[in-house]
C-alpha cells in the first residue's frame, strides 16, 4: 500500500493532514514536497494536525519527515499535533521519542480540548 | 430351639436332676432287692416256725385222742355193761372227743351191745346203741376197716348229717386171743382243727390248712374247701416234706388264686400235714408301700434341689447374660456402656474385670485404628492428587501436527503404582525441530515421581536453548546432579527430529535403544549411550544421527516393556517385541503401534502383576516436500532502493504465508528497511555494483541473515540518537534513529565482519508471551 495524503481545513489557522498507508524511505520525498505545499498557506501561530488513523507503517525516514514539519511549524510559532497513531506506529514513536508525548492524542475530542486550552492561554497573554 | 440354645441354668438343673435320679434309682434297686430278700427270709423263718408250732399242737391233741382210744381198746376186751360209763367218763375227760363208740363183731349171730356216746353242740352227752341203726354196723366200711387197725388208724373224714359237722374217726381194734373182735371208735370233730388254724397268728392274706393223707383238706381257713381235694402240685410239694418253703405259681396250682409261698409241716402220728400259703404279693406289700413313699420323698427332694440349683445358677450366671449383650455392643463398635457390678473374685467377677479391661483397651485400639485409617485416607487422597499432578506434567497421549500432518505421535504411560518414575515428553524446539524424550527414573513410587517431575520440567526448560539432544542431556545432567544426595538417577533417551528432512539426532543416557519400524521391518537403532542422568556431573553424551524415510515410525519405550514377566517369571524381552512388530503389517497410525505392542505384552504377561512402570511412545514421520519455499526466502539483490523495497515486499509475502502475525511482520520490515536503506545510502556510496544477500527463515521465530559487501558497519556500536531540547529527536540525526529502531525491534542481533563483508544475524521472537514480558 502506498502513501496517500488528504487535507482538511476547519479554520484558516488550522490544517489536518490525513496520512494513509506507508511512510518509508521510498516515499518520504513525495510526502515532504506535498506537505510543504499544504503548510505554506498557514498563518503565523497556526496548527498542523497529523491524523495517523490510517498510517500503518512508518520508518525512520518518515519520522524525519514528521520532525521536519514540526521544526518548520516551530519556526512559525505554530504547533504540530499527532492524532490517533496505530500501535505499530506508536511503538516507533515510543522507541525513538521523535515527538513529545504531550503532542500525541488518541481522540479528536482530546485534541480539541488541548487546542482550546492553548487558545485561552494566548488570549490571556494578549490581554 | 435346640438343646444347646437353652440357657445354662436349666440345663445344669436338669442334668443334676437326672444324675441324682439315676443314683437314686440304682441305690434304690439294690436296697429294694436286699430288703426283699431279707423280708422273704424273715417271712420264711416266721411262717416255718408258725407252721411247725401249729403242727405240734395238732399232734398233741391227736396224741391225746389216740392214747385215750388205745387205752379204751386195751381196757375193754369184751362187751360189758359198764362200757357205757367208761365211755361217758372218757368223753368228759377229753374234750377233743366228740363221740366214742365200742362195737363188737357179731358172735354166733348175736350182736353185743354197741354203745355210742356223742356230744352235741351244747356239750350234752347222748347215748344210743348202734344196733338200733337201720344199717348193720358190722357190714359198714368204717367197722371193717377199723378191725384191721390194731394200733389204731384214722378213718376218712365224713360229714355227719345228724351233727352238722365234719368228723373223723380214730379206730383201734379190740384184740382178744390174737384176733380182733371189735373196735373202739373215737369221733373227732374237725372243728377244733379249724379253731387251731383260725387262732394262728398268720400274716395278712395267709391261709392255713390241714391236709389229710388222702389228699383232701381236713380243715381250711376257707371252710368250704374242707373235704375237697388239693391240687396235685400242692400235694406234691407237701409230700416232699422237706420243710423248706416252696413257691407255687398259679400255673401249677390254679386253685391258689395267686402265686404263693407254701410252708408245710408233717403232723406226726398221722398222714396229715399242716400247710400255710402266703401270697407272694402280700409278703412284699409293706416293702412296696415303703418304697413308694421313699421314692416319692426322694423325687420331691431332688426336685427341690433342682429348683434351688436353677435359681442359684441363674442368679450366679446372670452377669454372663449382661456380658453377652455387652459383647454384642462391642461387636457393633460401641464401648460406652454399664457393666454388672463385680460381686466377688470368682470366675464371673474376674471375667467382668477382664471384660472391662478389654473394653478400655479396645476403645483405645479403635481410636488408634481410626486415626491410622484417617491418616491412610489422607495419604491416599494426597497420592491421588499427586497422580493428577504427575499426569498433568505429561503432554497429551496423542499429537498430530495440525498444519501439515508431517508427523503423528502416540504415547502411553501405565504406572505400576499410583505414581511412577516413567516419563515421556515432547515439544517443538522451533517450528521445524521436534524434541521427544522417554525416560525411566530409578526406583518407583513417590520419590521416583518427584524426581520425574523435576526431570520433565527441567528438560523442557533447558531444551529451549539448544537444538541438540546431547546438549539437552548434558545440561539436564548438570542440573540434576546438583544436590542429588540420594543418588536418584534417570535413564533418558532424547531425540530431536528435523521435520523438514527427517533427520533424527539421538542421544541416550543409559536408556534402551530405539526401535525403528520402516520398510525393512523393525530393528533396533543401537546408540552409544552416556551414563544415566544424575550420577556424574561431568558426563557427556554422544549423539547419533539417523535419516528417517517417509512413513517410518520410531518406538521409544522403558524397561517396563522388556522386563515384564509372565507368571513363570519369563521376560518379555526386546526380541519378542521386534518379532511381533516385524511380522505385523504396517499400520496407518502411530496409536496402532502402541496398541499392538501393549496388547501383545498383556497377552504374554497374563495375570501376573505389573512390576514396573510401562511407557511406550510411537512417532510416525511423513515427509512433505513443498514446504521449503513457503517458510524461507533467499535473495541476492543489487544495492538499489527499488530493489530493497521489492525485497521487503517479498519478505512480507513469505512471512504472511508462514503465518507470522502482522505486528512481527511490521517489526521485521522496519528493521530490514532501516538496515538495507542504510546499506544503500551509506555502505555502498561510490559503489555501483553493491550487493545485498538476504536470507529469511520463518520458523517459530523469524530468523534473518543479512550480508552486504559495503563498508564495515556495526550497528551495535552506533551511538544512541541525541534529542533536542524539548525531548524530540533532532531530524538532522536521522541515521541514529534508524539504528536505534533496529536495536529496539530485533530480539537478537549479532554482527560479524569477514571477507565477504558485513554479516548481520537477527532473530525476531514470534511469541506473544515473551513479547509482553519484554
Amino acid at each position: 500500500m502506498t502513501l496517500n495524503i488528504r487535507t482538511e481545513s476547519t479554520s484558516p489557522e488550522r490544517i489536518t493532514l490525513f496520512v494513509e498507508g506507508r511512510l518509508d524511505a521510498s516515499n518520504f520525498g513525495q510526502f515532504d514536497s506535498e506537505t510543504q505545499q499544504k503548510l505554506a498557506p498557514l498563518p503565523e501561530g497556526g496548527t498542523v494536525v497529523l491524523d495517523l488513523q490510517d498510517l500503518e507503517y512508518i520508518s525512520s525516514a518518515g519520522l524525519r519527515s514528521f520532525a521536519k514539519i514540526r521544526k518548520q511549524m516551530r519556526t512559525r510559532n505554530g504547533h504540530t499535533l499527532l492524532l490517533n497513531p496505530q500501535p505499530q506506529v506508536r511503538k516507533v514513536f515510543d522507541i525513538v521519542k521523535a515527538v513529545p508525548v504531550n503532542e500525541i492524542f488518541v481522540t479528536v475530542q482530546e485534541l480539541d480540548d488541548y487546542l482550546d486550552q492553548i487558545q485561552r492561554k494566548m488570549m490571556q497573554e494578549d490581554r | 430351639m435346640g438343646w444347646r440354645s437353652i440357657s445354662i441354668a436349666p440345663r445344669l438343673a436338669l442334668w443334676a436332676l437326672l444324675g441324682s435320679a439315676l443314683v437314686l434309682a440304682i441305690s434304690g434297686t439294690i436296697l429294694f432287692t436286699h430288703t426283699r430278700d431279707t423280708i422273704l427270709a424273715h417271712t420264711h423263718r416266721e411262717a416255718g416256725a408258725l407252721t411247725r408250732s401249729a403242727a405240734s399242737r395238732i399232734e398233741a391233741r391227736l396224741d391225746r385222742v389216740m392214747v385215750s382210744t388205745q387205752q379204751l381198746a386195751a381196757l375193754i376186751d369184751r362187751p360189758a355193761p359198764e362200757t357205757d360209763k367208761i365211755l361217758h367218763q372218757a368223753l368228759k375227760a377229753n374234750h377233743d372227743l366228740s363221740g366214742l363208740a365200742v362195737a363188737f363183731r357179731p358172735e354166733d349171730g348175736q350182736t353185743a351191745h354197741a354203745p355210742f356216746v356223742s356230744r352235741d353242740s351244747e356239750g350234752m352227752l347222748h347215748e344210743r346203741d348202734l344196733r338200733d341203726d337201720p344199717t348193720q354196723y358190722w357190714e359198714q366200711n368204717w367197722f371193717l376197716g377199723g378191725l384191721t387197725c390194731r394200733a389204731g388208724c384214722w378213718q376218712r373224714p365224713f360229714f355227719s348229717k345228724s351233727r352238722h359237722r365234719w368228723l373223723i374217726n380214730f379206730s383201734v381194734a379190740i384184740v382178744r386171743k390174737g384176733r380182733p373182735v371189735g373196735l373202739v371208735n373215737a369221733d373227732v370233730s374237725l372243728d377244733w382243727l379249724q379253731d387251731i388254724l383260725g387262732a394262728l397268728h398268720k400274716p395278712d392274706g395267709a391261709q392255713a390248712f390241714v391236709m389229710g393223707g388222702n389228699g383232701k383238706y381236713l380243715a381250711h381257713d376257707e371252710h368250704d374247701l374242707t373235704g375237697h381235694a388239693g391240687s396235685p402240685a400242692l400235694l406234691k410239694a407237701l409230700a416232699a416234706r422237706t420243710g423248706t418253703p416252696t413257691l407255687l405259681s398259679t400255673n401249677h396250682a390254679p386253685d391258689l388264686g395267686e402265686t404263693s409261698w407254701l410252708y408245710g409241716a408233717p403232723i406226726h402220728g398221722s398222714y396229715w400235714s399242716l400247710g400255710m400259703l402266703i401270697p407272694e404279693q402280700r409278703i412284699y406289700a409293706p416293702l412296696r408301700r415303703l418304697f413308694v413313699i421313699d421314692l416319692s420323698v426322694g423325687l420331691l427332694a431332688l426336685l427341690c434341689i433342682a429348683v434351688m440349683l436353677l435359681v442359684v445358677t441363674r442368679r450366679t450366671l446372670a452377669p454372663l447374660g449382661v456380658l453377652t449383650a455387652r459383647a454384642e455392643h462391642i461387636a457393633r463398635g460401641e464401648t460406652e456402656f454399664e457393666l454388672p457390678a463385680v460381686r466377688g473374685h470368682d470366675e464371673i467377677g474376674r471375667l467382668t474385670q477382664a471384660f472391662d479391661t478389654m473394653r478400655k483397651e479396645l476403645a483405645a485400639h479403635i481410636e488408634q485404628l481410626t486415626e491410622a485409617v484417617r491418616a491412610q485416607q489422607r495419604l491416599s487422597s494426597e497420592l491421588e492428587i499427586a497422580q493428577q499432578i504427575q499426569t498433568s506434567l505429561l503432554p497429551s497421549e496423542h499429537y498430530i501436527e495440525a498444519h501439515t500432518s508431517r508427523f503423528e505421535l502416540h504415547a502411553c504411560l501405565r504406572p505400576a503404582r499410583a505414581v511412577g518414575g516413567d516419563l515421556y515428553s515432547y515439544f517443538m524446539l522451533d517450528h521445524r525441530h521436534f524434541c521427544v524424550m522417554v525416560g525411566d527414573v530409578s526406583d518407583k513410587g513417590i520419590p521416583a515421581a518427584l524426581f520425574m517431575a523435576r526431570t520433565i520440567t527441567l528438560a523442557k526448560a533447558l531444551a529451549a536453548h539448544t537444538l541438540s539432544p546431547q546438549q539437552i542431556l548434558k545440561r539436564l545432567n548438570q542440573e540434576l546432579c546438583v544436590g542429588n544426595d540420594s543418588c536418584m538417577f534417570v535413564t533418558l533417551l532424547c531425540g530431536v527430529l528435523d521435520l523438514r528432512n527427517g533427520k533424527l539426532t539421538l542421544a541416550s543416557a543409559g536408556h534402551d535403544p530405539i526401535i525403528l519400524c520402516g520398510e525393512g521391518g523393525a530393528h533396533l537403532i543401537e546408540t552409544e549411550t552416556g551414563p544415566a542422568i544424575g550420577l556424574d556431573e561431568d558426563a557427556t553424551y554422544p549423539s547419533r544421527t539417523v535419516q528417517l524415510h517417509a512413513g517410518d515410525t520410531l518406538m521409544m519405550y522403558t524397561d517396563g516393556i522388556t522386563e515384564a514377566n509372565d507368571a513363570q517369571m519369563r521376560m518379555y524381552g526386546i526380541e519378542r517385541a521386534l518379532k511381533m512388530l516385524d511380522h505385523a503389517p504396517r499400520p496407518e497410525h502411530a496409536s496402532e503401534y502402541t496398541r499392538r505392542l501393549l496388547s501383545d505384552l498383556d497377552h504374554f504377561v497374563g495375570h501376573a502383576d505389573q512390576a514396573d512402570d510401562i511407557t511406550i511412545l510411537a512417532l510416525s514421520w511423513c515427509h512433505t516436500a513443498d514446504e521449503q519455499a513457503s517458510d524461507m526466502l533467499e535473495l541476492d539483490l543489487p544495492s538499489q532502493l527499488e530493489d530493497v523495497f521489492a525485497a521487503l515486499e517479498r519478505c512480507d509475502q513469505t512471512m504472511t504465508a508462514s503465518g507470522i502475525p502482522s505486528s512481527v511482520r511490521a517489526d521485521v520490515r522496519l528493521v530490514l528497511e532501516e538496515l538495507m536503506v542504510n546499506m544503500v545510502e551509506h555502505g555502498h556510496v561510490a559503489k555501483a555494483d553493491g550487493c545485498i544477500r538476504l536470507r529469511l527463515e520463518c520458523e517459530e521465530d523469524v530468523h534473518v541473515s543479512l550480508r552486504d559487501d559495503g563498508h564495515p558497519f556495526n550497528p551495535l556500536e552506533a551511538k544512541p540518537p541525541p534529542t533536542t531540547t524539548d525531548g524530540a529527536a533532532d531530524p538532522e540525526q536521522v541515521g541514529g534513529f534508524g539504528i536505534h529502531l533496529v536495536r529496539a525491534m530485533a530480539s537478537e542481533l549479532t554482527y560479524s565482519h569477514d571477507a565477504q563483508g558485513n554479516h548481520l544475524q537477527l532473530r525476531f521472537v514470534n511469541n506473544p508471551r515473551m513479547e509482553s514480558e519484554s
